[in-house]
């Protein structure tokens, strides 16, 4: 894996501190553990001395511990309030009317996830976005609560039924990144798989319009066949 | 002189005969009965637990796997997590409190037996109805069975009611017992048991049990909620009809992020009575560890939106989680290095308990370390809802409950049974767990952190880079297993083998070790007046002394030849 997006950049370079972090914390722990095991793990004889403790140290120690947490803290605001920024579509994306974000309602539903784009084309499965522009996904749910996750592009965010839930995000390099849902949501939930593909903004075009006739050529085939009464 | 014609006849016909043993526990109300209902119960359910885990694990074992429907994947999921939480590690720690504390605060009983009587038995029954949902059908809806997916719509057969009424009846259970508890603890302290001399241990129980007090309503007020949307056409859930599905997200993650600081409270609590005993030191730092187990039952607590970054619920909300999942790292740090203080200059005996509490600490710190990580709000919706979360907890409530538990096992052990656990077992089942849980997790954290593969999926595809991962996993799996079996092993075989221990088995500072071993239905003949902070270690000293000047005395007064 590997971040695509300015959103999911800052993201990975957060987890990288949280990392470090954890890791000082964790060997601090489990090496002084081990260090006092193995060193007074040995001793014998006469009853050690009876130390109660101290309020000096047990100040110092505490103050370290919350200065620790309070710089991870403040590190964790900055990033995550710059991961949540809505990116600006670049000079290389689709230049849509207004300086918003493309908006594309998201749909979770048993086991699928369904793309409304503007101009009321849709997919399933396959989410094509345009390169380097600033994507909106409006997150809805038809029955159970799905949680969207394609890690590579945006955070993770939960399809809750009733409400809705945006994500914002900015390919910035064409391809296929891949995702699953993230929250159980019944038997086929593990097949329950997404992909984006990021194209040029020519490409997307030309994908929403064949989408749309596709849809359109559909649906005549099916008021055709209704008008000629072999459905009734 | 005439002797007595008639002697006053004294007629003695012996002690009533006792009745059948079962009988005995099925109507006792005594704490130590009950706790041991409960401790053994637990035992028998990590048993159960472990098994679904290894079947979950074997299903997971190579990618697209079909071992297990995926059908048969979500209600293994559903058991094993129901019998994780509400018939492991609840209990498991609550069975310690109620035989432990009593006895630890000089007390001859509970203030309200049967309320604890009725909690432990509310337990047994919350077991039979999980697992008499087999005859029909358990619940398919996961750990936590979020509305709408535990909906009547969705799961329309009575898995998740008999999910709700076993998880209702324990909480309710534990409730009842977190009741007698407070109110022993409250008012049932021998005379000079200050609070400030409490043992921690006792003060891990009073703090346990009132965080039950607050999150068990809270949780029983949920489940009745999902009955009612069940079976009774309620709308609390349904986000259409004015309810919303986060409502249920709230409340039970305030259940279940508080039951995780129980479990955690259990364990340090527990490991803050072995440490000193095994180390021949005071607690370093006594009153800071206390403070720090209070501090992390509250904020703890209040940090419950930790698990709901990915849903919609305010940016602000989320910071206020962070901010409180954050501020945690200052009182389990300085529990730790307390626990590592009064380790640093003693002369440390390296027996079976020791082991498995310096195991918890290593456990339990790699879990909280990783759970960091999750905390910050940005890096969890990258790292949340993949098996890199499945690994922090599993660290954190098996090094707590498995670890810290089997510690404070092998360490009551004597107490409760008059007999030792044998220790080459013990040893042999602690490297074997160590490894086993290192093996079947570390590679979690690399699936999930790395490849995000995501919680809970009955199967992964092949060339999603988590094959090799998934394997191991497996493997370390059943070496886990393989060593919790070797110390439930062990306990069965002790029980009657092991070697008799004594009263005071490990020269302990609190007073459970001033009653026999088993302890008599009263506990005490006589108290003690309580003049520290370690009774039993001035108990002890009092009668070195006085069996040294009887000595003295005894030597002046011999006439010398």
């Amino acid at each position: 894996m590997a971040p695509h997006s300015p959103g999911t950049d800052q993201i990975d370079t957060l987890l990288w501190i949280g990392f470090v972090a954890a890791a000082i914390l964790i060997v601090a722990v489990v090496g002084a553990l081990l260090y006092v095991l193995r060193r007074y793990g040995a001793e014998r004889g006469a009853e050690p001395r009876q130390v109660t403790g101290g309020r000096r140290i047990q100040l110092r120690v505490g103050g370290t511990l919350g200065a620790f947490a309070a710089a991870i803290l403040v590190l964790s605001i900055i990033y995550t309030d710059k991961a949540r920024e809505t990116p600006t579509t670049g000079a290389a994306g689709l230049q849509v009317s207004h300086s918003e974000p493309l908006k594309i309602t998201t749909t979770g539903q048993q086991w699928l996830w369904r793309y409304d784009y503007p101009n009321e084309a849709f997919s399933y499965y396959k989410l094509i976005v345009p390169v380097d522009t600033a994507v909106e996904l409006e997150l809805v749910s038809t029955d159970v609560v799905h949680t969207w996750d394609v890690p590579d592009l945006a955070p993770k965010a939960d399809a809750v039924p009733g409400k809705t839930h945006e994500i914002v995000f900015r390919a910035d390099e064409e391809g296929t990144y891949t995702g699953q849902a993230a929250t159980l949501s019944g038997q086929a939930y593990a097949a329950m798989r997404t992909e984006v593909e990021v194209v040029s903004p020519q490409e997307y075009e030309a994908f929403i319009e064949s989408q749309k006739e596709g849809i359109q050529a559909a649906q005549d085939r099916v008021v055709s066949l209704i008008e000629n009464g072999e459905v009734p | 002189m005439s002797a007595p014609t008639k002697i006053p006849e004294l007629v003695i016909d012996g002690f009533p005969p006792r009745r059948p043993r079962w009988v005995e526990i099925v109507t006792s109300a005594d704490h130590k009965d009950l706790g041991r209902v409960l401790i053994t119960g637990a035992l028998g359910f990590l048993f159960i637990a472990l098994v679904e885990l290894l079947l979950m694990r074997l299903q997971l074992a190579i990618p697209e796997n079909t071992f297990l429907t995926p059908v048969a994947f979500n209600r293994m999921l559903s058991l094993y997590g129901a019998t994780a939480i509400f018939l492991f590690a609840v209990p498991l720690a609550l069975g310690f409190f109620y035989y432990v504390a009593p006895l630890q605060i000089g007390a001859r009983g509970t203030a309200l037996p049967r309320l604890g009587q009725l909690g432990t038995w509310l337990f047994i029954a919350a077991a039979t109805v999980l697992y008499t949902c087999f005859l029909f059908t358990p619940s398919e809806a996961g750990v936590n069975p979020l509305p709408p997916l535990s909906g009547i719509a969705f799961l329309p057969n009575n898995g998740v009611d008999a999910w709700a009424a076993a998880s209702g009846l324990a909480t309710l259970g534990f409730v009842l017992i977190a009741i007698d508890l407070v109110a022993t603890l409250r008012r049932l302290r021998a005379p000079g048991m200050a609070w400030r001399r409490l043992p921690v241990f006792s003060w891990a129980a009073a703090i346990g049990s009132w965080l039950l007090l607050v999150i068990g309503p809270v949780m029983l007020a949920a489940i009745t909620m999902l009955l009612i949307d069940r079976n009774f056409e309620g709308i609390f859930f349904a986000g259409d009809a004015g309810g919303s599905p986060l409502l249920w997200q709230h409340l039970s993650w305030i259940f279940y992020t508080g039951t995780y600081m129980l479990i955690l409270i259990f364990a340090l609590g527990a490991l803050a009575e072995i440490v000193p005993a095994l180390a021949r030191k005071p607690l370093f730092n006594r009153g800071a560890v206390i403070g720090s187990l209070v501090a992390i039952a509250v904020l703890g607590t209040l940090a419950w939106m930790q698990n709901m970054f990915t849903a919609p619920i305010g940016l602000g909300w989320m910071y206020f989680a962070m901010i409180m999942s954050l501020a945690l790292i200052v009182p389990f740090g300085l529990v730790f290095f307390n626990l590592i203080a009064t380790l640093s200059g003693g002369t440390l005996r390296m027996r079976a308990p020791l082991l498995f509490a310096a195991g918890a600490v290593v456990a339990i710190s790699i879990g909280l370390g990783s759970e960091i990580e999750h905390s910050m709000v940005a890096v969890g919706w990258r790292l949340q809802h993949t098996t890199d979360s499945t690994a922090a907890t599993h660290f954190a409530l098996i090094g707590g409950a498995v670890f810290g538990g089997f510690a404070a096992l092998h360490w009551w052990f004597p107490k409760m049974t008059g007999r030792t656990m044998g220790e080459t077992l013990a040893r042999f089942s602690f490297w074997t767990m160590a490894i086993g849980l290192l093996v079947a997790f570390v590679p979690l954290f690399f699936a999930g952190g790395e490849e995000g593969e995501v919680v809970d999926a009955y199967k992964f595809f092949a060339g999603t880079g988590v094959n090799a991962y998934n394997l191991i996993a497996t493997i370390g799996a059943f070496v886990l297993a393989a060593g919790i079996l070797m110390t439930l092993l062990n306990a069965i075989l002790s029980r009657e083998g092991g070697r008799p221990a004594g009263h005071d088995a490990w020269g302990g500072d609190s007073l459970e070790w001033f009653a026999l071993s088993p302890p008599e239905p009263h506990n005490f003949d006589l108290l003690p007046d309580v003049r520290s902070a370690r009774p039993m270690r001035d108990i002890r000293e009092a009668i070195a002394h006085r069996s040294a000047r009887a000595e003295q005395t005894a030597r002046e007064s011999t006439p010398v030849a």
